[in-house]
């Protein structure tokens, strides 16, 4: 079946949304858990089990985000970015995170 | 596009998707608060009041001679109000294979296999899938939350239209002030049940937290957050082992006369084998977390476990969502949002369809067929498992698989039933089916069980069985009413409904 070209890219925008919210989503929720399972002050256990039970509420903004964000472009740029950035200072530094 | 259409967008489309998924995962986790009730009705044995002669020793005596492969651990609960039974619990060391038995509390004999009220607390957490059905549910919890958020962002006016309810305005109208309804008076309770959902298993869907701190080893992390104690096995015969009931006299001193909980025996025929015995304390949201550890052979106390405040946080969210506190208060006002929750997702759908209806549109009639199958079919699926429980005979060994079959097959005939009809099938001949089925339960009871009958459990004043007896009279009168042949009048008004 022919998908009229003017129908397209809306189409397409929001197949992009649905996959930032799905996958860009739990990126983002995941690399905020790592983010601050490494920099909380608090002792480990503590550091991750706050992170982790707070990583939903981050999925969730995110899923909303993608929808809201005035175009999909955007939606996956702030959430990839933001992603992509706790990921980076969560994993860059290998000892920190390991502190008891 | 506004915010509020992108979010409009987002509630119909992203709510319609796991809408029948989160219809089951909600029905079943209401019909979960009384699991244990239902597991009581389900096995006629336990229905005999009478003074529990068994003890742990007993419980283990069975297994010794009932259970002869090696065994990784098993495990073990003592009778309490609401299960007034024992439980045994058993992992066998190489195939990993595990069994279950409950024990009568007057002969010490163990009862008849059944799925007992254990199946809708297991389909509403994991649908009976494993692993792969908790990630599902999981992601339907998700789901269920940008859903709930969405709701609250195009809910123009949450706190007035929460008075409103035009049961005579046209379809539509009237079913989103439903959806509004259902949905503002179990909002708090729907955003904390979603959460504390996907909370449980929060070590499965988010393992970034292990991965960093812990380098990426769980059984660290989840020995340094529970405080728990583990002893590696030494590959050597063990001794002869103490006395259960020592160790339980002992743990209650340590308590203070605390109650005694699930008690669990670590790779018992290894001379590293331990017996950890947890305290119960249904006073507290989340049960203490202070297993103590006993060496099986010596009785020496090894650990005394000493939770961090993140564990027990963890163990707070846990309890809340579980629900086993708070007494029978508790489970029925969990009960009463939980349906309130029904009521939320069916609302939403029939407001969907009224509006396609209207003006016509792709997917009607499977939407409407699936509302059927899923709406319709679980609930009387159910009721048939009941109805398996009943007339398979007990002493059957494959009674469980014939029960689950039970259960497959009618909802399976349902749903195809209703798939065939294209959605025009309707309601009335399950509520009817459904009529006949809760109420002819409470006469089979009269006519098999003795003891379990209506007249016998209130005649006693036990009433958490009788609560059974009584919630399905109560549901098959309500479906009685619903499919009553109306007058003309009352016709006629409906008919004025549907035709504005």
């Amino acid at each position: 079946m022919m998908i009229e070209s003017s129908n397209l890219a809306p189409r397409l925008g929001i197949f992009a949304r649905v996959l930032a919210a799905l996958f860009g989503g739990y990126a983002l929720a995941y690399c905020f858990t790592a983010f601050l399972s490494v920099y909380l002050p608090l002792i480990r256990a503590d550091r991750v089990v706050y992170a982790s039970l707070g990583c939903f509420a981050v999925w969730t903004a995110a899923a909303i985000y993608a929808f809201g964000a005035r175009s999909a472009t955007r939606a996956w740029l702030v959430i990839g970015g933001l992603a992509l950035l706790l990921g980076l200072a969560a994993f860059l530094p290998a000892e920190l995170g390991a502190r008891p | 596009m506004s915010l509020r259409q992108s979010m409009a967008g987002l509630h119909t489309w992203g709510g319609l998707l796991p809408i029948w998924l989160l219809f089951v995962v909600i029905f079943t986790g209401t019909l979960a608060c009384f699991d244990k009730e239902l597991e009581r009705w389900m096995r006629p044995g336990l229905q005999t009041p009478g003074q529990m002669q068994m003890n742990a020793d007993d419980v283990r005596q069975w297994l010794k001679n009932n259970v002869s492969e090696e065994l990784h651990a098993y495990w073990m609960h003592p009778p309490t109000t609401r299960e007034p039974y024992w439980q045994l619990g058993w992992e066998e060391h190489d195939s990993g294979e595990r069994g279950r038995k409950l024990f009568a509390p007057v002969t010490g004999e163990a009862l008849p296999d059944t799925l007992g009220g254990n199946f809708f607390f297991s389909l509403h957490y994991q649908l009976h899938a494993g692993t792969f059905g908790m990630y599902v549910v999981g992601l339907a919890g998700m789901f269920m939350l940008v859903a709930l958020v969405s709701g609250v962002i195009i809910h123009r006016r949450i706190f007035k239209d929460f008075f409103t309810l035009r049961p005579n305005a046209n379809g539509q109208r009237a079913w989103l002030d439903g959806h509004n309804l259902f949905g503002v008076i179990g909002l708090p309770f729907h955003l904390v049940m979603a959460y504390t959902g996907v909370a449980i298993f929060v070590a499965s869907y988010m393992p970034a937290g292990v991965q960093v701190a812990y380098q990426g080893n769980p059984l660290k992390f989840f020995h340094e957050v529970a405080g728990g104690y583990h002893r590696e096995e030494l590959e050597q015969p063990g001794g002869t082992p103490i006395a259960l009931e020592r160790l339980l006299a002992d743990a209650r001193a340590q308590w203070d006369g605390g109650e005694v909980g699930w008690i669990s025996v670590h790779h018992p025929d290894d001379a590293s084998a331990v017996v950890d015995i947890r305290r119960r304390d249904p006073s507290r949201i989340g049960s203490p977390q202070d297993t103590l550890s006993y060496d099986a052979a010596t009785g020496e106390l090894l650990n005394v476990q000493q939770a961090g405040t993140a564990y027990r946080a963890y163990i707070w969210m846990a309890g809340l969502h579980m629900g086993q506190f708070g007494g029978s208060l508790v489970r029925w006002l969990y009960v009463a949002l939980g349906l309130a929750g029904c009521g939320m997702l069916i609302g939403g759908l029939q407001v969907w369809l009224r509006k396609r209806e209207a003006r016509g549109g792709a997917g009607i009639a499977l939407v409407r067929s699936l509302n059927v199958a899923v709406l319709g079919g679980l609930p009387v699926a159910c009721l048939g498992l009941l109805w398996a429980n009943r007339l398979l005979p007990a002493e059957w060994a494959m009674r469980q698989t014939l029960e689950g079959w039970s259960f497959s097959l009618l909802w399976l005939a349902i749903a195809g039933w209703a798939l065939a009809r294209r959605g025009r099938a309707g309601y009335r001949p399950l509520a009817w089916l459904a009529a006949v089925l809760a109420l002819g339960l409470p006469l089979l009871n009269l006519l098999l069980v003795p003891q379990g009958h209506l007249l016998a459990s209130i005649g006693r004043g036990d009433w958490a069985l009788a609560s059974v007896d009584l919630t399905l009279l109560t549901i098959g009168l309500l479906c009685l009413l619903w499919v009553r042949p109306r007058t003309q009048r009352e016709a006629r008004t409906r008919l004025a409904e549907v035709t504005p």
